[in-house]
């Protein structure tokens, strides 16, 4: 053996009392329910009966729950990440660790495009002779926009080609915002370092797009307030990269100051002037502050908006910072999110006569995999 | 449970252990009869690790040693003539395969039944017991040993299980014969030494499944779902030496920690692996790869049905059966079986056409020739879909309507290049060179490179638990067999 018998035997000793006092620390310790860092649940330990037992279930939940309960964990792993990147690795968890401190989520080649479509006609075929307004917004994400950033030679699909595809295929008019987004990087942080999310200088640049096809004016940015909200957000990309030495990103939220809301979630019956829910500062998961994260249908009243047009919003989360701004043209905003409303929205629009515009907004990293989407029809 | 999760290495190991130690190696009780505690302690912990994984088969493993031990007890006592030991012996050999047969290849056979007659068997859908292939060869190789009158038989049915079922050695090899440890079960030495060395030998293991094998093994898994239009020969070879590099550090990383536990718990296993990647020849390899499995069937197939010394034709044969069988032993699927034949094929032509003219070659050839055979026969090995295994085969030697290399190889060797590298180098015998350099070294030299191991072993230690913690992908591939 290379290390000769003293140094062996301290080496062995250190080992064992290092094995047994995190043993111990393990045992002794109290246990967390939710990990911020993690921003998820921990497993609980299992019960024992012989009903999982026999299975192999009580054995496997109780690995899962040591090692969710596991001294240090967030060290451990924070150290683990540290590690793989000195040795040259810029992929964790099918993230890019990209330059200028930004995590890009990979967009991974898509697999339900035809089931996708199917389902966008079937919806755009009951109603568009209806004379409702139908549009359909694909957002690019980081990866597209953000391609310079990029760690040199990782593979990509690209979404720019998805999205084409489902806008050919479903015949539904386009809101492309890829230009405007692109010519935008120069200008300000499209998205967030840290998340999954556009920032709200993105959404602006979205709904500026938006209202380009609408042909309605939009609100020039400097006319909004804005308001840096937290400089401390660390966001879903985070929690799976594990490098808590990665620096945070700022939340700015932009209020336009003529707007009168008054904001209605349908699930809760609960009422607010704001589209923000800032208790959500104090989590981890900050980006809920938008709209106060998931509910199957908001109803967003603007006393002072300047048309009686009525706008019937089927979204995932990225909408949700872009509502902001189309509060201001719209007397009523209907939000969908239809991973939890039941119901099916197009039923919704022919009870609803007075909608007059329809936006389909999805972005395309978890188009391919939302079970919204099905919800649609 | 795997040797490389937390609960094993933080709970089980440690609380196995304490107890192992705390207690006498045996207590006479009233009537003067022996209790073996330490024995007792590692049967239960063995019991207990196995049931951890597989908490019905559990019958089967004790069903299956029962039998070996009465029959042994019956072959010492009433086996006075060849033809009685015979019978015994062919009990033994029928029950045994005939289990292993059902739980391990009965899908396989009415897979074969329904494509040869056009039946409609339903297939039986069952999942393979942790381990039986080992254990099964293990208590054969204990029948056919006492057939011959190698051992004696073993009095006590509670020894004979702790023998079997000894957790180290029980899921995953080495295949540890009774005629190598029948003295040690009732007998053995635990020193402070032994102790120290074979935690460092389990370390090493450890090092090498959680940071090598599980890291090159991801992206192997990454390369084989890549689809033909993203894959470029080069990316398709750097594919198969990753999970020539997994299977490698996974299994010897298993025998590594099997041998050190034994060492720790006062036994003594034999090697299972000397750096098999090193070989200079097909024969080479299989005298450095597995080292407990292809000599157990030399010793009770290959011999016995003749070996070399009955003509040409039948060494054919022999190698042939011996090679088709050692295939099968792996899975029951067909690339198993071609597998096995690749190499019965390369070792027939390197007995009998090239084998004395590569001799003569320059070492570096017969190293490169022997990792090719072995980087190719494992893509073989690793892809169970006949259909997927010829598409993939097609793309390593698609030199001419594919492109050489393209970005995204470039791509994983910038994320892989070290872990890679680093397995390449570890794969030759690096490390006894450096312990006989060191061993060579004056006294203060060789006291401050041994603090640097000291910390270095403390260190991957750490990071191996910082591994351990967050991985979620941590297959042993040796438990599929």
């Amino acid at each position: 053996m290379i290390i000769d018998e003293k140094v062996r035997k301290y080496t062995a000793r250190l080992l064992g009392a290092g094995i047994l006092v995190l043993a111990v620390w393990f045992v002794l310790a109290p246990k967390k329910e939710f990990s911020e860092n993690e921003n998820r649940y921990l497993t609980k330990m299992p019960s024992f009966t012989a009903k999982t037992v026999f299975s192999g279930e009580y054995t496997e939940s109780l690995s899962d729950w040591i090692a969710d309960h596991f001294p240090m964990r967030d060290l451990f792993m924070g150290v683990k990440t540290e590690v793989e990147i000195v040795s040259g690795r810029r992929e964790i968890n099918r993230i890019y660790i990209g330059e200028d401190n930004y995590l890009i989520e990979r967009y991974e080649a898509p697999e339900n495009t035809e089931r996708i479509t199917d389902t966008l006609v079937k919806f755009y075929d009951r109603v568009k002779d209806t004379g409702v307004d139908v549009r359909l917004m694909l957002v690019p994400t980081a990866v597209t926009i953000y391609e310079d950033k990029l760690p040199a030679y990782a593979p990509e699909a690209d979404q720019m080609e998805t999205a084409k595809l489902l806008y050919e295929a479903t015949g539904i008019p386009a809101v492309d915002c890829s230009e405007k987004l692109l010519a935008g990087a120069q200008e300000g942080q499209i998205y967030y370092r840290t998340d999954h999310h556009w920032t709200t200088f993105g959404a602006y640049l979205g709904y500026t797009a938006y209202c380009e096809e609408e042909g309605i004016e939009p609100v020039p940015l400097e006319a909004l307030e804005a308001e840096t909200v937290t400089e401390e957000f660390a966001g879903t990309l985070y929690s799976k990269v594990n490098d808590y030495t990665h620096m945070k990103d700022a939340i700015t939220v932009y209020t336009n100051p003529e707007d009168r809301l008054r904001v209605t979630y349908e699930d809760t019956g609960e009422v607010s002037d704001s589209l923000y829910n800032f208790d959500y500062l104090q989590e981890k998961d900050k980006y809920s502050l938008f709209l106060n994260n998931i509910h199957p249908l908001v109803e967003i009243e603007n006393e002072t908006a300047p048309s009686d047009d009525v706008l019937m919003l089927i979204k995932d989360s990225y909408a949700n910072s872009m509502v902001p701004f189309l509060t201001h043209h719209y007397k009523k905003i209907y939000v969908f999110d239809t991973r939890y409303y039941k119901d099916g929205p197009s039923s919704f629009l022919e009870e609803h006569g007075e909608v007059t515009d329809v936006l389909i907004l999805y972005n395309m990293n978890t188009l391919d995999g939302d079970t919204g989407i099905r919800g649609i029809y | 449970m795997v040797f490389s999760c937390i609960p094993f290495v933080f709970f089980f190991l440690p609380l196995c252990l304490i107890l192992y130690y705390a207690v006498p190696f045996s207590i006479k009780i009233f009537s003067g009869k022996e209790i073996l505690l330490k024995n007792g302690i590692l049967l239960v912990f063995s019991l207990v690790f196995y049931a951890w994984g597989e908490p019905k088969y559990i019958l089967l493993m004790l069903f299956s040693t029962l039998l070996d031990y009465t029959i042994g007890r019956l072959m010492e006592c009433f086996g006075t003539t060849k033809l009685k030991r015979t019978f015994f012996l062919c009990c033994s050999v029928c029950v045994n395969l005939s289990v292993l047969t059902f739980f391990k290849y009965a899908d396989f056979l009415i897979s074969l039944i329904n494509g040869a007659f056009g039946t409609d068997i339903a297939a039986l859908g069952m999942h393979l017991p942790v381990g039986i292939s080992f254990y099964t060869f293990q208590t054969m190789s204990y029948v056919i040993d006492l057939y011959r009158g190698n051992v004696k038989a073993e009095r006590s049915y509670p020894a004979y299980l702790t023998y079997v079922s000894m957790f180290p050695q029980l899921v995953a090899g080495p295949i540890v014969r009774f005629s190598d440890i029948n003295g040690q079960l009732h007998e053995r030495k635990i020193t402070p030494e032994n102790i120290d060395k074979g935690l460092m030998r389990f370390m090493m293991g450890l090092f090498k499944k959680v940071l090598i094998a599980n890291q090159a093994g991801a992206l192997w898994e990454e390369i084989r779902v890549l689809g033909a239009e993203n894959t470029s020969v080069a990316t398709a070879w750097l594919g198969a030496l990753c999970f020539t590099l997994q299977l490698y550090f996974d299994f010897s990383a298993y025998s590594d920690m099997a041998i050190g536990m034994g060492r720790m718990l006062g036994f003594s296993f034999n090697e299972n692996f000397r750096y098999p990647l090193t070989a200079v020849s097909v024969t080479d390899f299989w005298r450095r790869w597995h080292i407990s499995l292809s000599t157990w069937f030399r010793d009770y197939v290959y011999i016995p049905l003749g070996g070399n010394r009955k003509g040409v034709g039948r060494h054919l044969f022999n190698i042939a059966v011996v090679w088709f069988l050692t295939g099968l032993w792996h899975g029951a699927s067909w690339n198993f079986i071609l597998w096995g034949v690749y190499y019965g094929i390369l070792l027939m032509l390197e007995k009998y056409v090239w084998g004395r003219a590569m001799e003569r070659l320059p070492g570096w050839i017969r190293h490169a020739y022997a990792f090719l055979i072995v980087v190719f026969g494992f893509v073989i090995f690793a892809i169970t879909d006949m259909g997927e295994l010829g598409r993939y085969i097609g793309l390593l030697f698609s030199f001419a309507s594919n492109r050489l290399a393209d970005f995204r190889f470039v791509w994983y060797l910038r994320n892989y290049g070290v872990v890679i590298v680093t397995a390449c180098v570890l794969a030759c015998p690096v490390y006894p060179r450096l312990c006989e350099k060191a061993a060579g070294l004056d006294g203060r030299r060789r006291r401050v490179v041994s603090l640097f191991a000291g910390v270095g072993v403390i260190v991957l230690f750490l990071l191996s638990t910082a591994y351990m913690v967050s991985d979620t992908y941590n297959p042993f591939l040796y438990f599929r067999f």
